[in-house]
């Protein structure tokens, strides 16, 4: 009880003295610290050593203002010591002598807002305890170090990264070759990078030299660069120059190169600007078609609609295009170098077993 | 290399450009500049002037050095995004295609879903292919293929000379600069890399394997037709340098004979933000590293070429009323 009585002594002396302690007071008043151990009342509502304090309504219990900062860091234990619970039937009833001395003269400057606010707890507990409640959580929210969900709690679960947040800033110097981390020296033979001086030495490669080195090199390296890429083993079409060919092992990734698409395909798609892409475009088509082929063919059989098998139509449609498209995408797989229209003359009919739906697109 | 330049060179002081690599301020942007879809991204920008954009667009470039491993990648990368700060409408287009890292160097690796063996088969168009960088939206980034799908690339160079053309035609308007990020070696893949390109960089480094393999692609390029090379000297340390257990710079120039277009010091940075996915440019405050990648971009765009290199670490002077900072 010194401890408490010590500690909680100078908070109230010092309120006449003026606006930088009432701050302190008001600091330490609404500090986490006041806060936090209403969040652990309950538990220490039950221990023994609240006996010593007269617990009437022990719903309001507030810690006197005692966080000097050398006991910020004290443990749970301390600060149990520390705390004074206080009833709030209109009086505070305080089991510490100390501590009523410090309520009178709480009363003496009632002038002081910190003052009257205090007298406000003595008289006023309920309201001061909702008050309480509400700074208190306010406060529980700033102590902790982001919000949940906010963006400084993405980066600090590793969702977002705090280096890559945003478009980079402009800079700030204008120019890379003079700027505060760049300076030339006065007579242009010094530099001075990020704090660093350098000497400068001038380049001395003339035209001459470059071009001595040009001829040695055309001399040195007689090559002709190759057009067209074709596989060891492959014959040469006839129409290629047989120098511009460049032979590549067959276990080359690039020995795969014999594509599904033609090269005027593959240019056109290359320059297509708008519009639905050609792959894309080539299977709807093709869906399409045989959709029409399997209605005109159901037609001539005369099917029963089956409202059951209709709704099995969907799936091995969509089914189909993904598998197509693995199958196209396996080069290995599309040596034959067809292109797309033919595409659906590769793939198993799936819509075989599900004639019957077909009556339900008809008209 | 000056007078490649549209505009006459006159206003730069000829001792200063002559002796260093430095230019003096000059208002660029009240000059008549292309009018482009970004204007709104350069008016974001707080340059009060701009490299004066040289040659003719779009420009493709394509970034190579024989040796694996020199940071063709990453120059790429940070030259790519540092001309999409400038301003300039940037295409990069990883070329590497069975070992494609650009996308992670960038950042990009989730948001690429298509790449150019999917437009080449019609699954999607193109503009569906170019992932746009969400930092600068003027830059784009166009992967080849996905890494385990196989390539049909029968033809050729072709596919990229057909993307070039694409590009060219496209409703937002040409690209400034076209980036191709080329493999390593001179297989199909190079091959592939270089068919579209006008001009080449050329990434060393100092040390002799890199050099000769270098040497070989610099023939090979010339040979295809392609005369500006220009090379940037990469991973380079002056202290080493300096206890003559590195090549200089003049030194590897001597042996290559290449224009320079950026010397690139050592900067552990280089890992820290590959690790990132966040290229060197973009670090605030900027690198050493960083700001030569700038630097090179710079020149590349005025189609210039360094008149000086840094050579050996000096102590700094201290004034006499350093110490107040003065």
């Amino acid at each position: 009880m010194t401890t408490t009585s010590s500690v909680s002594t100078p908070q109230f002396h010092s309120f006449p003295i003026q606006p930088a302690s009432l701050l302190w007071a008001s600091k330490h008043w609404f500090s986490p610290n006041v806060v936090k151990p209403r969040r652990d009342f309950v538990l220490s509502f039950s221990l023994p050593n609240c006996n010593r304090v007269l617990l009437i309504n022990p719903k309001f219990r507030f810690r006197a203002a005692i966080n000097n900062d050398n006991n910020n860091s004290a443990n749970p234990e301390d600060e149990e010591e520390e705390e004074q619970c206080i009833q709030d039937t209109g009086k505070a009833v305080v089991n510490n002598s100390e501590s009523e001395s410090g309520t009178t003269k709480l009363l003496d400057w009632k002038k002081d807002p910190i003052s009257k606010f205090q007298g406000m707890i003595t008289t006023l507990p309920p309201f001061v305890f909702v008050m309480k409640r509400g700074a208190g959580s306010n406060f529980v929210m700033k102590s902790r170090p982001s919000r949940p969900g906010s963006v400084a709690d993405l980066v600090r679960r590793g969702q977002l990264r705090s280096d890559r947040r945003g478009i980079s800033t402009p800079l700030k110097y204008e120019d890379p070759f003079n700027n505060p981390l760049v300076k030339v020296g006065k007579s242009n033979s010094t530099i001075e990078i990020c704090g660093k001086v350098y000497r400068l030495a001038p380049v001395t490669l003339t035209e001459e030299q470059q071009a001595i080195h040009q001829r040695r090199r055309s001399r040195a390296y007689q090559w002709k660069r190759p057009t067209i890429f074709l596989k060891e083993g492959d014959p040469i079409p006839p129409d290629v120059d047989p120098d511009t060919v460049r032979w590549i092992p067959a276990n080359h990734p690039f020995a795969t190169t014999a594509s599904d698409i033609d090269e005027d395909l593959a240019q056109s798609n290359v320059y297509q600007k708008h519009g639905v892409p050609f792959r894309i475009k080539a299977e709807h088509e093709a869906l399409q078609r045989k959709l029409e082929a399997l209605q005109n063919e159901q037609k001539l059989n005369k099917l029963v609609i089956d409202t059951g098998n209709a709704k099995e139509f969907e799936r091995p449609f969509r089914f189909n295009a993904k598998a197509n498209e693995l199958v196209e995408q396996n080069p290995l797989n599309s040596q034959s170098g067809d292109s797309k229209p033919s595409k659906p003359d590769r793939t198993p009919n799936p819509f075989n077993s599900s004639s019957s739906s077909e009556e339900m697109q008809k008209p | 290399m000056l007078t490649l330049k549209p505009l006459p060179a006159n206003t730069k002081p000829s001792l200063l450009s002559s002796l260093t690599p430095f230019r003096p301020k000059t208002q660029t942007l009240t000059k008549p500049f292309k009018p482009h879809s970004n204007l709104a991204i350069q008016s974001v920008l707080q340059w009060n002037r701009k490299p004066e954009l040289a040659g003719q667009t779009p420009r493709v470039v394509v970034i190579t050095s024989g040796k694996g491993g020199v940071g063709k990648t990453t120059t790429t990368a940070n030259v790519g995004l540092s001309l999409a700060r400038l301003g300039f409408s940037v295409v990069s287009i990883d070329a590497d295609v069975g070992l494609r890292n650009l996308d992670l160097l960038l950042g990009l690796e989730n948001r690429v879903n298509y790449t150019l063996v999917e437009v080449m088969n019609g699954d999607c168009r193109l503009d569906q292919a170019l992932v746009r960088d969400k930092r600068w939206s003027n830059f784009e980034l166009l992967c080849i293929s996905k890494p385990r799908s196989k390539l049909p690339l029968g033809f050729g160079g072709k596919a990229l000379v057909w993307l070039v053309e694409s590009l060219k035609s496209r409703q937002e308007g040409c690209p400034d600069f076209i980036l191709i990020d080329c493999p390593a070696g001179i297989d199909a893949g190079f091959i592939t890399a270089i068919t579209s390109a006008n001009e080449a960089v050329l990434v060393t480094t100092p040390d002799i394997t890199s050099l000769r393999d270098a040497d070989r692609v610099v023939g090979l390029l010339e040979c295809d037709g392609i005369r500006d090379i220009k090379m940037i000297v990469n991973r380079v340390r002056t202290d080493m340098i300096k206890g003559e257990d590195m090549m200089s710079v003049l030194d590897v120039q001597e042996m290559l004979g290449l224009a320079l277009l950026g010397v690139i010091p050592e900067d552990t940075e280089v890992i820290r933000s590959t690790n990132r996915g966040y290229p060197l440019v973009l670090n605030k405050p900027p690198t050493l590293a960083g700001l030569a990648f700038e630097q090179a971009a710079w020149r590349l765009v005025e189609q210039d070429s360094m008149k000086a290199v840094m050579v050996e670490e000096e102590p700094k002077k201290r004034g006499f009323f350093s110490f107040f900072g003065v």
